[in-house]
């Protein structure tokens, strides 16, 4: 199977300014790949240099199989840049029809049910778009040709959240028809429910690249368990993976690194009345990425 | 595309088409009364300009008859000039404009090929000032027979044509400097730069041996010195303008492929 993204040693410098750096990353078909990272760390870049709006200093990519310069693949490919820009006396309905005839053609009806899904409306001019009704517009040139890689930058920017929630829909019905999508984002939150891998980047550099439900499993996880009666905290101590325990009578509060299994055991001993686990907080593990790293690259150059 | 850079201009061009026809309308119109006094007009323009001036203008010499009348005020100085502009305002619209605005990554990413997309926004830059150039030339024939000047018509298209072929290098000049850069300010100051210098070195500066050789990289040299209005066609000097425009139509294409865009 080809990989919709192939990147080796794919770097860009704007000048002496760093834009990425040594990039190895290979996307594969049917996968949700969250890239995330705090602004200027390089994930604009890298989704320009997909798409061939700007030329790596070095390294290679393909995508789709073919070098991103081919124009015939970007027909298969639906772009939201990260920063649009829609303006003109145009009408959001006309532009969206030349855009899906330069890309092939669109099937019929589908702008129409996209912009629905959305409530984008398609017929003010463009230059009066408010900031969400143009993202809205963006969305839907992404994927009104049914591409079969979508790249999003920053989508869920200026959205409301019940817009975001359709719009996830949306994404996730491109995995369920087989199709890739690569989407960004400086927030974990917005891309944690769909994405199958995230690749985390900073200062130009991806750091880390993990499957969601691993990041999940490393988690750090904040567990309370209450008992009928008081405990001993012998019982507690010592257990793999168990930290910042405290017991406090009948009430057993800790934070577990990884499996709860040996917290669990320890607990069927007693009687368990009431137990609360808070769901793992990925955006501290992210932190946790950041704060190991930052100690490392202190000059952070924004791209 | 190139129906959708001209109706994304649309306004632009008619415009500039309507701005230019009045123009053009209320100039020739004066000569009706020239016409009926030509010695007082004469020596009363002459007496009004300063010799640099004059040069500038284009001599002056014979302002009282129908075609030095046509060439001093329509093809000497305001109309290229206005023409000039023109074609800069539309050729930034073509790469640097929409770049600066942001607009061009879209276009960019669709699948067509970079270099197509120069090329199809130069042939809509053609096209569109075709468009201006054929009504204009309508409106100066219609009024040199309502006033009564009698510049053959093979004449006056040749000069035509010549105006057409100076907005189209300019344009196309600007055009390469915005693709090259991205910079609408860049293609302006290089266009404004050779435009007026170019018309310095072929008017004031024709006498001044030091400059006058200049004359051989200004397109003014080779939009006036055939004299199409007197003459005919200069069909050497034309093919020069349009050359050097093919040269610089390839050069837009070619920066424009090699580089990143919207950086």
């Amino acid at each position: 199977m080809t990989a919709v993204v192939r990147a080796e040693g794919l770097s860009k410098y704007y000048g002496r300014r760093r834009g990425l750096e040594d990039l190895t990353l290979d996307i594969q078909p049917g996968e949700i790949f969250g890239y995330l990272g705090p602004n200027g760390a390089g994930k604009t870049t890298t989704i320009r240099l997909l798409m061939d709006l700007i030329r790596p200093t070095g390294g290679r990519v393909r995508v789709l199989g073919a070098p991103p310069g081919e124009a015939a693949i970007r027909a298969r490919i639906g772009y939201l840049p990260g920063d649009l820009v829609l303006e003109g006396r145009e009408r959001a309905r006309d532009y969206l029809a030349f855009l899906g005839r330069m890309r092939g053609g669109v099937p019929p009806g589908r702008v129409t049910e996209l912009a629905e899904r959305l409530d984008a409306d398609l017929s003010l001019p463009m230059r009066k778009l408010s900031k969400g009704n143009r993202q809205k517009i963006g969305l839907i040139q992404a994927f009104m040709h049914e591409p079969e890689f979508v790249i999003l930058d920053e989508p869920t920017s200026g959205l409301d959240p019940l817009v975001q929630q359709e719009f996830l829909a949306m994404v996730r019905e491109v995995r369920a028809s087989g199709r890739t999508v690569l989407m960004s984002s400086h927030v974990l939150a917005e891309v944690e429910h769909v994405s199958d891998r995230v690749g985390i980047v900073r200062s130009g550099r991806l750091v880390a690249v993990e499957n969601v439900a691993a990041l999940r499993e490393k988690a750090v996880r904040r567990v309370e368990l209450h008992f009928d009666a008081p405990v001993p905290r012998e019982a507690f101590e010592g257990l793999p993976g168990v930290r910042d325990l405290r017991v406090e009578g009948a009430a057993v509060r800790c934070t577990i690194d990884g499996r709860p299994d040996a917290l669990v055991k320890a607990a069927a001993r007693f009687t368990v009345v009431h137990l609360v686990s808070a769901e793992p907080d990925l955006e501290e593990i992210f932190l946790t990425y950041y704060s190991e790293e930052g100690a490392h690259h202190d000059h952070q150059v924004p791209a | 595309m190139i129906i959708k850079y001209l109706r994304d201009n649309l306004r632009a061009l008619a415009g500039w088409t309507v701005g230019l026809s009045a123009f053009l309308t209320m100039y020739l119109g004066i000569y009706a009364s020239i016409k009926d006094d030509p010695a007082t007009y004469s020596a009363q323009a002459m007496a009004k300009y300063p010799g640099a001036l004059k040069d500038l203008m284009g001599g002056l010499q014979d302002i009282a008859t129908g075609t030095g009348y046509l060439q001093t005020v329509v093809y000497q100085l305001i109309v290229p000039m206005l023409f000039v502009v023109c074609a800069m305002i539309l050729a930034n619209r073509a790469i640097a404009g929409p770049e600066e605005a942001g607009t061009l990554e879209l276009v960019v990413t669709l699948p067509v090929e970079r270099r197509r997309v120069v090329l199809e926004r130069f042939a809509g830059l053609a096209l569109g000032l075709l468009a201006v150039a054929a009504v204009t030339f309508v409106v100066v024939w219609g009024m040199t027979r309502q006033v009564g000047i009698d510049t053959p018509f093979g004449r006056l298209l040749a000069a035509h044509t010549g105006l057409y072929l100076l907005a189209l290098f300019f344009g196309t000049l600007t055009l390469a400097v915005g693709a090259a850069t991205g910079r609408k300010a860049a293609a302006s100051a290089v266009l404004g730069v050779w435009a007026v210098l170019g018309y310095m070195v072929v008017t004031v500066g024709r006498g001044v041996d030091a400059v006058s050789w200049l004359r051989w990289v200004s397109p003014f040299h080779y939009y006036a010195d055939g004299r199409p209005l007197y003459e005919g066609l200069p069909a050497g000097d034309y093919l020069v303008l349009a050359g050097a425009t093919a040269v610089l139509a390839l050069t837009a294409v070619l920066a424009f492929d090699r580089r990143d865009v919207g950086v």
